[in-house]
Parts: structure tokens; sequence; C-alpha cells
């Protein structure tokens, strides 16, 4: 039981369980993720039967990916609970331990001073141990890796809740309009727009959050800037074209505009009316005079055109309008304009402490990362015949030693 | 601005030619011109970035293009700090090829100035960015010392030789140097990706790729710290570490299409 316990808290365990986690990865990353099952047995007319068993088709959710992930945890938990009794006791008795190291190094006299002198001139401070004498610094770096492992634990398990805990809504909403949510939250966007004040692409919405204990907050989303208020976070997602059309009451004379995401049926009598279906982007004329609609790559309307279907009397007709176009059918009369731009919105809802935990994880790893590297301890004992270098990075200096002192070794 | 490129481009052409010239005849004044110019493509090449910058009005790391002229400049210049630290040259042999090899690379993708893209104009663009230009400049010097260092034990040098053990820590801090990088690449990356996509981690192809090499680096890593692994067989690791670092750099933009694409 000891030998399997000593196994899962081993840097051996955990160097095999982040290179089968890398191999998972790259096979995630070659094999496309998320994809409905028959894009797979059509692309891979052979090999789907065993990527459907292994479930590669979605490898970061697999039991066997969550497992990997899992251990890794417990790995780094166990390896983070030895480490801080390590870490904690071993802080006190560095310079002692330090002192009893037997020299590694013999120096002459003049060797022994020179080195004494660079230790002083480099920032050590002395420390007296009997008859020897223990330099040291930046003794703070035994921390680094402690930290780095606690911090990396800490990413793996928030970095989790923030993947899984949020829910998320993504929903359109056109200028004007709001989104209601079930517990009652509501966003409202008041306009849209899709580019700066100086003409460059720049997608952004003017919005008020108000949830339902009647905190509210209005301002502009934008890609890379979305809003927040309470455990809620709107983000500018994407966008839509709707065509926009207005209708008048040839009777009574009253208008509304419409913007229509959507196919809808714009009548007084629900029989005499006009079906507006779609409005494209750009069309072409055939030899024949026919409108023919097309899209467009860049998602601009240069020439836009709807389609539409009068319903006049039981007999139904298909025809176009441009912007500007008017008709007329069963009382009303419309008027196309060019179409309109709205947002479609992203709205997530998640903890905040999550954020706040994952970039206080963060932190820590830059942190740790830092002073293990950068921070290496220094911890030299000297005596007159000559030196060790102790502490848990001691190559470093080793090799600065070696150089500066090779001149006044002596033999054995 | 092009001529200040390609102008770039021949002079460190022709400071690895001087240099390999150098090294195969023994001739201290062929390395010596070497340096010369590769000093001059250096100081070309970070002219044409700064006017890039000015022109674009932006940080010139947008596209790979850019981004493969950030890189290869990040190459050039730890290449001629470290030339400078240690005063001696054996580096150079290795690395100047290194940083010609990505400029290529930077001459055979389109180099028009865009805008930058809504998604990109955010205040992490540079620090994701531009640690990405340190820890792959790092990756690729440490490489580089590392063939050095197996060149130099096929030859028959000693490896317990105080110079060779040099080499070895000295490719180790690099990669310590490019570790902390690439973390702060990753995490700046999850932070960004929060604010403009909603979710810290999607499993894009370059996320993925980016915590591959950082796991192959983590082993590195573990094995010479808590290992004592030393030598030529971490040499190699790091050798063969490069490739892995060149297909998440340029591979996964050109063949695994995601949400990096622009890139």
């Amino acid at each position: 039981m000891k030998k399997v316990w000593n196994y899962l808290r081993s840097m051996r365990f955990g160097i095999l369980l982040l290179v089968l986690i890398g191999l998972c990865a790259v096979v995630g990353s070659l094999i496309p993720q998320g994809r409905e099952l028959s894009w797979y047995v059509e692309n891979y007319p052979s090999f789907h039967p065993t990527l459907f068993f292994l479930q590669l088709y979605d490898v970061f959710k697999s039991w066997y990916f969550l497992a990997l992930t899992g251990l890794l945890c417990l790995n780094l938990t166990l390896c983070s609970l030895v480490r801080i009794r390590s870490v904690v006791r071993g802080g006190r008795e560095l310079r002692p331990r330090a002192a009893l190291l037997p020299d590694e190094v013999k120096l002459t006299s003049v060797g022994v001073k020179k080195l004494e002198e660079h230790l002083l001139a480099t920032g050590c401070r002395k420390n007296e141990q009997g008859s020897a004498r223990v330099y040291s610094k930046r003794l703070v770096g035994r921390y680094g890796s402690f930290l780095t492992h606690l911090a990396i634990l800490l990413t793996v398990i928030f970095g989790a809740a923030g993947l899984s805990l949020p829910q998320v809504t993504d929903r359109d909403c056109l200028p004007g309009e709001s989104v209601r949510l079930p517990d009652g939250a509501e966003f409202a966007v008041r306009s849209f727009r899709s580019t700066d004040e100086s003409g460059k692409l720049d997608y952004a919405s003017e919005l008020t959050i108000v949830l339902p204990d009647g905190r509210s907050r209005s301002g502009e989303i934008s890609v890379n800037h979305p809003m927040s208020l309470g455990p809620y976070k709107v983000y500018q997602q994407t966008y839509g074209t709707a065509g926009s059309v207005t209708v008048t009451n040839l009777e009574n004379g009253g208008s509304d505009d419409f913007l229509l995401p959507e196919p809808a049926f714009l009548t007084l009598d629900n029989y005499n009316g006009l079906w507006v279906l779609a409005v494209y982007p750009d069309y072409y004329l055939t030899p024949d005079g026919v409108i023919t609609p097309t899209g467009s790559a860049d998602g601009d309307y240069p020439n836009p055109v709807y389609l539409l279907q009068r319903s006049e009397d039981g007999v139904q007709t298909q025809e176009a309008a441009f912007p500007g176009t008017v008709l007329e059918v069963g009382g009303l009369s419309y008027r196309f304009n060019a179409p309109e731009r709205y947002p479609g919105l992203r709205i997530k809802y998640t903890p905040a402490i999550i954020n706040t935990l994952l970039f206080a994880s963060f932190a820590l790893m830059i942190a740790g990362l830092y002073i293990t590297f950068f921070l290496q301890p220094v911890l030299v004992k000297v005596d007159d015949e000559g030196y060790a270098v102790g502490g848990p990075k001691p190559e470093g200096m080793r090799l600065e030693l070696k150089e500066l002192l090779g001149g006044y070794e002596r033999g054995e | 601005m092009r001529i200040l490129f390609f102008a770039a481009v021949a002079l460190y052409a022709a400071a690895v030619i001087l240099q390999f010239a150098g090294t195969a005849f023994k001739k201290n004044k062929l390395l010596k011109a070497s340096w010369l110019v590769f000093l001059a493509a250096l100081a070309i090449h970070t002219v044409f970035l700064i006017v890039r910058g000015i022109v674009a009005r932006r940080l010139p790391l947008s596209n790979q293009f850019e981004f493969a002229n950030a890189f290869a400049w990040g190459v050039a210049l730890m290449l001629a700090v470290l030339r400078t630290r240690l005063k001696s040259d054996w580096l150079s042999v290795v690395a100047m090829p290194m940083a010609l090899l990505v400029l290529v690379y930077a001459a055979l993708q389109p180099m028009e100035i865009h805008d930058l893209m809504p998604a990109l104009r955010s205040a992490w663009f540079g620090v994701h960015i531009g640690s990405a230009v340190l820890a792959y400049a790092a990756f690729v010097i440490a490489g580089s010392i590392a063939l050095r260092y197996v060149l130099a034990v096929k030859k028959g040098a000693d490896e317990d030789d105080l110079k060779l053990k040099q080499m070895d820590y000295l490719s180790y801090r690099l990669v310590a140097f490019g570790f902390l990088f690439l973390t702060v690449v990753i995490l700046s990356g999850a932070i960004w990706a929060e604010q403009a996509w909603s979710a810290f981690w999607t499993w894009d192809p370059k996320e993925v790729w980016a915590l591959i090499t950082w796991i192959i680096y983590a082993v590195y890593l573990h094995q010479r710290l808590r290992s004592k692994k030393r030598g030529l067989g971490m040499a190699w690791f790091l050798i063969i570490a490069v490739p892995v670092v060149f297909f998440t750099f340029a591979g996964v933009n050109t063949l695994l299409p995601g949400l990096h694409s622009y890139g």
C-alpha cells in the first residue's frame, strides 16, 4: 500500500500523466472535435468504429482524459502536501545542514579569501556555524517549486470549474428590444453599430442590464469588452442582418417600422398582405431579366434585395423589392428600407468567485515560476580548507565558483 | 519598407555564409566579418520592425509575417546578448541559421499591413504575443546550444569539461526563461479568450499545441531538476523539442484551422 501511495505522489507518475495528457491533446488536435457523428463516418470510413470506441471525436470530454486530469490533481495534491512539510521544516534547518556538508572543493587560503570576498560582494549574508561560515542569499527561492505546483493544481481545479459551471445563453436581440431570462434578468439593446468613429470594423451594442434584485447597469459592449453585473457577463458575440420595412395603414395613415430577422407575414386581415421571406446582400440579373439573389463573402450588403410573396385575394405571387421600393397590398403600404444590423448576445452566468480564484491561481503560478527559476537560492558553506555548495539548486553556483576559483583549487 | 526587410534577410544570409566559411576554414577574420554583418542585419531588422509598427499604428505582431519577423528578431537579439555576455562565438554557427530560417518563412507570407480585426484589439495583444516571441526564441536558442553541445561531444569533447557543463546549464536557463514566458502566453491567452470568446479555454488547436509545448518543456525541467539528468540525453531532448515549437508557431496555423487561424 505504501508503495502505491509513494508512486501516486511521485514525480515519475506526474510526468507519465503529463505525457499521456499530451498524447491525448495531440490526437484531439489532429481529429476535428465535437462534430456530428455522421461526419466522422463519412470522413473516416474505415477508422470510425475505433474512433467511436475510443471517443476520439470528443477526446477532451472522454472518461480517460478526465481520469488522467483527476489523477494529475491527485498527484499534485499529494506532492504539494509532502513539499509543504519539507518547505516549512527545511527553512529552519538550511544553514545548520549546509554547515555539515563535507568540502566538495579544496582551496588554497588565497582561494578561500577570494571566495568569501566574492560571496559578500554578490550580496550573500554570512552566518557563522561552528568552524564553518555559511553564505546565503535568495532563500525565498526554496518556496518556488511548491508554489508553482500548488498553483497548477488550483488552476486545473478552478479552470475546470470555470469551464463547466457557467450557463451560457446565446440570443439575437433587435435594437429597441430586450432578452428576458427565466430568473427575471433583462438585457435591453438600445442600439448596435458595426464600425467605430473612424470607420474601422468594430461591433458594439448599447445595452442595459437589469437584475431581478433591481440592480442595473448601462453601457456599451464590444468584441473584447464584455459588460458584467452580478453573476452575469454579456458579450458582443455575433451579428445578423434584418430586413427593415415601414408599413402604413392607407385608411388611417398610422405607420410602424418593422425589423424582420425572420420571414414574416405583414397583413391587416390575415388574408391579404405581404410575406417578407428574406433579404439578400446582393443579386444578379439573368439574361431573361430574372433577379437571382446571392450572398456576400464579407458580410456586407452592397445591393440588398428583398424576396417577397404577395398574397392578394387568394393569389400568391413572388416578387422582389429594393430599398426605396413602395408596394401596396390589402390596405397597407410597404416601404422597404436598407437592411439593419442587430447584435447576437452571449449571456454568461458564472459565480463571480470562480474567476477571482482562477486569476489568483494564474498570478500564483507566474510568481511561483519566477521564484523557482530567477530567485534560485544560494547556500555556500566555507571553511579554511575549501567549500561546498548546498541548497535545492546548487548547479549554477557550482559552475560559477568553479570558473571563478579554477586556479586556486588544491589537489588531494 | 520592403527594402528594409529584404536587406535584413540578405544580411542575415551573408552572415550565415561567412559563419559557415569561417568555421569550415578556421578563419577568424571571416568569423569576425560574419558577426559584424549579423549585427548590421539585426540593426536593420530592428528599424524595419519599428517602421512597420509606426506605419501600422500598432505592435507589428498581428499575422504570420509579422510574428515570424518578431520571432526571428527575438532569436537574433538573444544570440547577440548571449554572445556579448559569454564573450564567445561558439553559439553563432547554429543560432544564426535558425534566425534566418524563421525569416525566410516570414518572406513566404503575405506582407500587407491590415487593420487589426476587432478580436485582436485588446490590451492583452502585446503581452500574449510578445511573450510568445520571447518564449519561442528562448526555446530555439536553447535547442541551438544543445545542437552545439551534441556536435562538440561527437567531436570527442569530454562531457565533464567545464565549458560543456556551462553550455548544458545555459540551455537549461534559457528553457526556464522560455517556460516562464510560455506560461504567460497560455495564461494571458486564457484571460483574453474569456473576454473575447467568453471561455478561458476552448481546446482550439493553437491552445492545445501551446499546452503540448508546455508539457514537453515541463518534462525537460523535471528531468533536469528532480532527476538530475544532464548532458547528451537532455541535449537531444531540446533538439527534438524545437520542431514542436516550430509546429506550434507555424504548422498549427497552416494545417489545423481554428480560432487562431487569422494569426
